[in-house]
This record gives structure tokens, C-alpha cells and sequence, in this order.
């Protein structure tokens, strides 16, 4: 034990630390921990977010001002970018290096949506679902690449 | 650690696909993860990204693992990874101080972590065994700024001038509590005094 939980102020204290570092962890934090289990069968390389127009005042404007483009995305792994243009109507994506293959939408619930990735390695996706997703994109050659949660 | 049977009965478990093993391990393993991202100074969005990758990491990462025992070191290294890489790759954040600091290897940072979560997790399971009493008459004192004596008195109908000594017999209790007598078992636990 340590030796300071001897003395009754620095248990007390130790102890006040312990129940608040508890209580600083969001639920919602949790929660979204216990859900990751619906993907132990999806053996993916994960593409983490590197680009979001959203966070960019810039970009945004720019897109609000030329064009349908609601918002633009950038995943990219270790081998893979999948660059990604929210429409109304679809999302637009690109994967790169470009290979043939298939992309589908899930949720915590499952497929939300699919389409295919042509030779180029451009694919459109739609309707674009209305609860947060993410994509999994599986290529010919046996990759699949898991994007991070997109919330519409 | 000294919880490595449950650990590793949770692990074993949750590779089998039990779904309430796995919540177990999330909820128990959390606060480490969060820890780590707010020692790296995170946004709450960067934590829940960096909470996501981890969480998958771990699902992919459960049948490969050889010991269960070594997870919380696992976890608090891939967590400090996964928090650099979004550090790096969007420059968003300031980087901290121990990001440059050459000479603090990353192992060391990731298993003081895991230590400081041991220990919290001991108090708190401690704190659990308590009776009822003693954990109202600490959770009193421990508020910011502490109960005063006299609430104290109303609400759990002591005298006043008992509440010192009762404050010390349950922090005796707490330190005699199995989870803690375990850890006095053991001797001294000098990996602690870092």
C-alpha cells in the first residue's frame, strides 16, 4: 500500500481523486466503447480523419458559396485516403490508390447503404443516411478500409 | 496487477463474443483511456475519436492477445499512439511538453497511467466494500468545500463530537477493506512512488 494512504488527509484526498477521475468519463464516452463491439468481425485497417471542412472557416465558406458541397472529409490510413464530398443527395467518394471494389455504409445497427467502387476508384452513395456511419470499403484485393464515424 | 484472474476471465469471455464481458472491459478500462487523452490535452471530439480507434484496436486486437494480464499496458500505449497520431495529423492541438521531450519514453508515460488507474481503481473498489454509513459520512467530507459538521450531524444522526472518530474508523476500515489489504499484503508497493 502506499505509504501516504497511512495517513487520514492523503487517504481522504487519494480517495476524492479516485471517485472524481470515475465521474469525469462522459457516459456517452462509455457507451460508444460498449457499441465497438458490433465491429469485432470487420478485420479493417482504420482510416483516421485528417481533414473536415467543417473545422476549416475558410474551406466552408468557399464550399457554401460555389457549389451543392455541404462538407468535405479526408480519411486516410497507412495505405489508403478516402477523400469524401457530403451532397444532398449523395455522398461522393474517392478512394486512393483507385481499385475496384465495394463500399457500404454502417451504423451501430448495421448496412445503411452500399454502392461500388468503379475502376477509378470514385463511388456515389446514396441516399446519404441520416444517423451517424461509417464506410467500410473492401477492395478486390482483399483490403477493407474503415473509415471513422461520419455524423451527417 | 492484481486483478490479472478477472482480466483475464473478461478477456477470455469477450473473445467468445459475450457482449457483457466486453462492456465490462470498457467500462473498467474508460477512465484509463480518457486519462491518457486529457494528459495529451484533447478536445472532447478528439477524445471520442481517439476513444473509437482504441475500442477497434482492442476488438481487432482481442484473439491475438497472448496475455491478458499485459492489457492495461496495451491499452494506455495504444491510446497515447492513437492520441500523437491525431495530434500529428491535424495539428489542431498544441503539442504537450512530454510530445518533445526526447527523453521521456513513451512506455514510461503509458505505464505511470496505467498505475495511477490501478491504484484509483483499488480506492474505488475499496470505497464499494465499505458499509453505507461510512461511505455517506466520506462522501460528506470529501465534498468541496467538506460538510459542515453540524449537516453532517443532522443527516446521519450522530453527536458532533463523534464524527472525528467515526471519520477515522472508516478510513481504518477502508485501508482493512480486501482490496486494500491485498495491496498491504504485497509489502510496500514501490512501483508507485515513482
Amino acid at each position: 500500500m502506499d505509504p501516504d494512504w497511512h495517513d487520514d488527509e492523503k487517504l481522504i484526498e487519494a480517495l476524492r481523486d479516485a471517485l472524481a477521475s470515475a465521474d469525469e468519463v462522459p457516459s456517452a464516452f462509455v457507451e460508444a466503447g460498449k457499441a465497438a463491439f458490433a465491429w469485432r468481425t470487420i478485420d479493417a485497417e482504420l482510416a483516421a480523419l485528417t481533414y473536415d471542412s467543417a473545422q476549416d472557416p475558410l474551406d466552408a465558406l468557399a464550399i457554401r458559396s460555389e457549389s451543392a458541397i455541404l462538407r468535405s472529409l479526408t480519411f486516410a490510413s497507412d495505405g489508403w485516403t478516402v477523400e469524401l464530398e457530403l451532397t444532398p443527395n449523395a455522398v461522393l467518394g474517392q478512394l486512393d490508390p483507385p481499385e475496384v471494389g465495394l463500399v457500404t455504409a454502417r451504423g451501430d445497427g448495421g448496412k445503411l447503404a452500399e454502392a461500388e467502387i468503379d475502376e477509378l476508384g470514385f463511388f456515389v452513395l446514396g441516399p446519404p443516411p441520416n444517423n451517424p456511419y461509417r464506410l467500410v470499403c473492401t477492395t478486390q484485393s482483399g483490403t477493407t478500409i474503415l473509415t471513422g464515424w461520419i455524423t451527417p | 496487477m492484481r486483478d490479472d484472474s478477472t482480466v483475464v476471465d473478461l478477456v477470455t469471455r469477450a473473445r467468445g463474443g459475450e457482449k457483457n464481458a466486453w462492456d465490462e472491459l470498457v467500462e473498467r478500462y474508460a477512465p484509463l483511456v480518457y486519462s491518457v487523452c486529457r494528459r495529451c490535452r484533447l478536445a472532447q471530439p478528439d477524445i471520442d475519436d481517439v476513444g473509437q480507434s482504441v475500442w477497434l484496436r482492442l476488438v481487432e486486437h482481442l484473439p491475438g492477445l497472448r496475455e491478458p494480464a499485459a492489457l492495461p499496458g496495451w491499452i494506455a500505449t495504444t491510446t497515447q499512439r492513437e492520441c500523437f497520431r491525431l495530434i500529428r495529423a491535424t495539428s489542431r492541438v498544441e503539442p504537450v511538453d512530454f510530445v518533445q521531450a526526447p527523453d521521456v519514453p513513451e512506455q514510461a508515460i503509458a505505464e505511470e497511467e496505467v498505475l495511477r488507474h490501478e491504484r484509483k481503481t483499488i480506492l474505488r473498489t475499496a470505497f464499494a466494500e465499505l458499509s453505507r454509513r461510512c461511505q455517506v459520512l466520506l462522501g460528506l467530507l470529501m465534498q468541496d468545500p467538506p460538510a459542515p459538521y453540524d449537516e453532517i450531524s443532522r443527516r446521519l444522526q450522530v453527536p458532533i463530537g463523534s464524527i472525528g472518530p467515526n471519520r477515522a474508523r472508516c478510513l481504518t476500515r477502508l485501508r482493512q477493506t480486501p482490496a486494500l489489504a491485498r495491496l498491504a499484503a504485497d509489502g510496500p508497493d514501490d512501483r508507485t512512488r515513482g
